[in-house]
């Protein structure tokens, strides 16, 4: 059936530099802010803007995101008519090919946009963290007649030049476009969100695949064409929470942001909830001697030791004379007695032995610039006793 | 195990539930932190492979209904099979005019074309409001291996003396020698009956058939103990934690008992999950000074005060200044700044104001109607 908008949301990216993090799954697929992953945040605000149809494209290490979209249900997305696709790269006529960018992977799917008929297409991408009603940025699109519409943050100078960066005129029209630039023009980055009348952008992605050296890519080549051939491009300026969490620091960031409620992201808000598939635990236990500060905890814990600052997924076990400060522990991690956890992420089912230390304070590291979070892989276990230092990533093999 | 079709009756209203089951059968009274006491009995036919349920209910079923939804929660949205609900609609047998069943052959009788559509040769049949995780595949594969009629579990573990449904004494190869209706007496060796049963189809609807022609209707006193000489009853004696939510006190108790780790590590293990009703809360949030003590919390949770020794479950606001002792904070239930409970049961969606004080005993917990602002 017809629809007004389809949403394609991409979630094939490996997301490499959250290294371990995304050794086994794609990006979208990372735990996040105590019982979600990334593409919660996405697939939830389509739910809350009413938009009935979206396509996943997939690609890298799918299996573990395959399964937990299904079928859509906990999104509200398992629909008689649209509700989530997903769209691996397949075989077409005799052959077929891995998807060679994101425009690539959406020109790859001409024909599943074309069976809804829409007259807007929605680009989203599965690694943000925000809450966006993606209808009044439509009704804008639809007002200003435009051909795309790039959805905006206002950032500041120094952080400009990590972003592709919109130049736009006092009524919104975009007359420039930099990417990652040393000397940005504007503050205005781009969310990777973007709204396109369909014939237009269907028209641009077929000359892009023509085009031989093309990178295939949204930003990088879609964006600089439509502006290069005169198409109308406004930007949609959004002012709420958004974050990329592609680097470890950042997804670390953004998680010690949910500890911050209303000030930052509220994920108490019942006016627009975070959806996720569900993990079945009882409710979490506290012990005589738990102490829990200004932390998130999630059904199935079990918790005697101490928690500061800290978010934990469901089924963590924390012992006795234990502590966990300024970190994330994914679902299923124990901490051992008297362990020490300060800093860190320590991915799904890691075991941290008793009285092992990972991680370090700021201030216990001489030189500012050898801190970092550190990381410990899903899975792992740190022995009894031992150490690991700030910004140190120990995967399944030992340290990286 | 596909071979077992479950019968749930969830149509007890107990009175002594008071301000709890006001508004609900016992059924559908909310436990633990996140659960309905249905959830229990439900996951536990689920987690044996039971894949067809029916759920019998009479009255004061509309959170049972909301709660229970499609069945998909538990897995039980199929097309083929999967959840039944069977509410009241013509009851051979039954007075115009009676809102309960004079026994659990009447309810039966009531849905006997349900029955003999079943497609499994065995049934299990239980009550929907005992707290337990019960391994029915291991009671469906000792009822296959003993040959009995009917396999009747039991236990010594209710503690509750205010209610008994019967008391079963049995040989050494557990087979049922005598069935004693009310208290146990004397005999300290009898086990008492959970009122959970399994038995073949065609067993079952020979028995439904049989009381339905002789108005009969007590399960327990018209095929149990009246036939206890034809019929080949074994019992199942099953010795983990199962309690009985007969009162408020009672209630009250068995909430608490969560906070025991050995009761936990029984009613959830790993791989037999108590499934229920999706929410999607946030995790719970603890803020700098709370202090959450010996407590069993759920998620969606907003908590800046002083917890101990409670359940609290999904949704549950304690704001700073506030103390919550010795107490069970039912959903979305809001405890202000300076309020204080203590031996006290909030239903969903209780507000305690500012600086208000209220103070059940040990013995004699208060309960707080749904809604009600303090």
């Amino acid at each position: 059936m017809k629809k007004t908008c389809v949403a394609m949301l991409l979630a094939g990216g490996q997301g490499s530099r959250l290294s371990v993090l995304t050794a086994q799954v794609a990006k979208p697929a990372v735990p996040f802010g105590g019982r979600y992953r990334l593409i919660d945040f996405p697939l939830s605000n389509c739910a809350n803007s009413d938009i009935d149809t979206v396509g996943i494209l997939t690609q890298y290490q799918p299996h573990a995101l395959h399964s937990y979209v299904g079928s859509g249900l906990p999104w509200d997305l398992d629909r008689l008519d649209g509700g989530v696709h997903i769209l691996p790269p397949h075989v077409k006529g005799r052959e077929g090919q891995w998807y060679k960018g994101s425009a690539n992977a959406i020109y790859q799917n001409i024909n599943f946009i074309d069976s809804y008929e829409p007259e807007y297409v929605l680009v989203l991408a599965g690694d943000h963290i925000y809450k966006m009603d993606y209808r009044p940025m439509l009704a804008a699109h639809i007002e200003a007649k435009a051909d795309a519409t790039v959805a905006v943050k206002e950032v500041s100078q120094d952080e400009a030049s990590r972003f592709g960066i919109m130049i736009a005129r006092p009524d919104g029209t975009i007359y420039d476009f930099e990417e990652k630039p040393e000397k940005p023009k504007s503050t205005l980055a781009s969310m990777g969100i973007y709204i396109f009348t369909w014939e237009k952008l269907r028209r641009f992605l077929i000359e892009d695949e023509n085009t031989p050296d093309s990178k295939n890519d949204f930003g990088g080549n879609i964006i600089p064409n439509m502006l290069a051939a005169g198409e109308k491009m406004t930007v949609y300026r959004f002012s709420g929470y958004w974050k990329d969490v592609g680097t470890i620091e950042s997804l670390w960031d953004a998680n010690m942001d949910m500890l911050s409620g209303k000030t930052t992201f509220d994920l108490f808000d019942p006016g627009w909830r975070i959806y996720s598939r569900n993990a079945t635990a009882p409710p979490y236990y506290c012990g005589d001697s738990a102490v829990v500060s200004h932390s998130l905890v999630t059904e199935g814990c079990e918790i005697y030791g101490q928690i500061y600052n800290s978010v934990l997924f469901n089924d963590v076990t924390v012992a006795a004379d234990a502590q966990v400060r300024y970190s994330i522990l994914m679902p299923g991690v124990i901490v051992e007695p008297g362990a020490i956890v300060q800093y860190a992420i320590v991915a799904e089912d890691a075991i941290i032995r008793a009285g092992a230390r990972v991680g370090q304070e700021p201030l216990e590291v001489p030189n500012h610039d050898d801190w970092g979070i550190t990381v410990i892989a899903g899975g792992v276990t740190v022995p009894e006793g031992d150490s690991v230092p700030a910004n140190r990533i120990v995967g399944k093999d030992g340290p990286l | 195990m596909n071979n077992l079709h479950g019968i749930l009756f969830a149509y007890s209203a107990t009175r002594r539930l008071k301000e709890l089951s006001e508004h609900r059968t016992a059924s559908s009274v909310p436990f633990g932190g996140r659960y309905r006491v249905i959830d229990f009995m439900l996951s536990s036919m689920v987690n044996a492979g039971v894949r067809d349920i029916g759920v019998i209910m009479r009255e004061n079923y509309q959170s049972l209904l909301d709660h229970l939804g499609s069945g998909r929660d538990w897995d039980l949205s199929r097309k083929r099979g999967g959840l039944r609900l069977l509410p009241p609609f013509c009851y051979t047998g039954t007075q115009r005019g009676e809102n309960y069943f004079r026994g659990r052959m009447e309810a039966l009788g009531g849905v006997s074309s349900y029955i003999s559509r079943i497609r499994q040769g065995y049934v299990v049949l239980a009550d929907g409001d005992i707290v337990v995780n019960l391994p029915f595949d291991h009671v469906f594969s000792e009822h296959l291996r003993s040959g009995a009629d009917i396999t009747c579990l039991c236990t010594k573990n209710f503690l509750e003396s205010d209610y008994t449904e019967a008391f079963y004494t049995l040989n050494s190869k557990n087979r049922i020698t005598d069935i004693v209706s009310g208290k146990a007496g004397d005999n300290s060796d009898a086990y008492e009956s959970m009122n959970a049963y399994i038995m073949s189809k065609q067993m079952l609807e020979n028995l439904v058939s049989h009381c339905a022609a002789r108005n009969l209707h007590h399960f327990n006193q018209d095929v149990l103990q009246a036939m206890k000489d034809e019929l080949l009853l074994y019992a199942y004696p099953f010795d983990g934690y199962c309690a009985r939510l007969t009162s408020v006190g009672a209630y009250y108790k068995h909430s608490l008992d969560l906070l025991d780790p050995d009761i936990r590590a029984q009613l959830f293990p790993r791989g037999r999950p108590i499934l229920t009703k999706v929410r999607d809360d946030a995790s719970t949030y603890c803020g700098q000074d709370s202090v959450v003590r010996n407590s069993f919390v759920a998620d969606g949770c907003f908590i800046e005060g002083h917890v101990e020794n409670s359940v609290i479950f999904r949704g549950v606001k304690v704001h700073a200044g506030a103390v919550v002792q010795n107490s069970i904070l039912m959903q979305d239930t809001v405890v202000r700044k300076g309020g204080k409970l203590s031996y006290s049961v909030a239903d969903k969606n209780v507000t305690v104001s500012e600086n208000h004080m209220l103070m059940g005993h040990s013995t004699y917990p208060i309960a707080i109607s749904k809604g009600a602002v303090v």
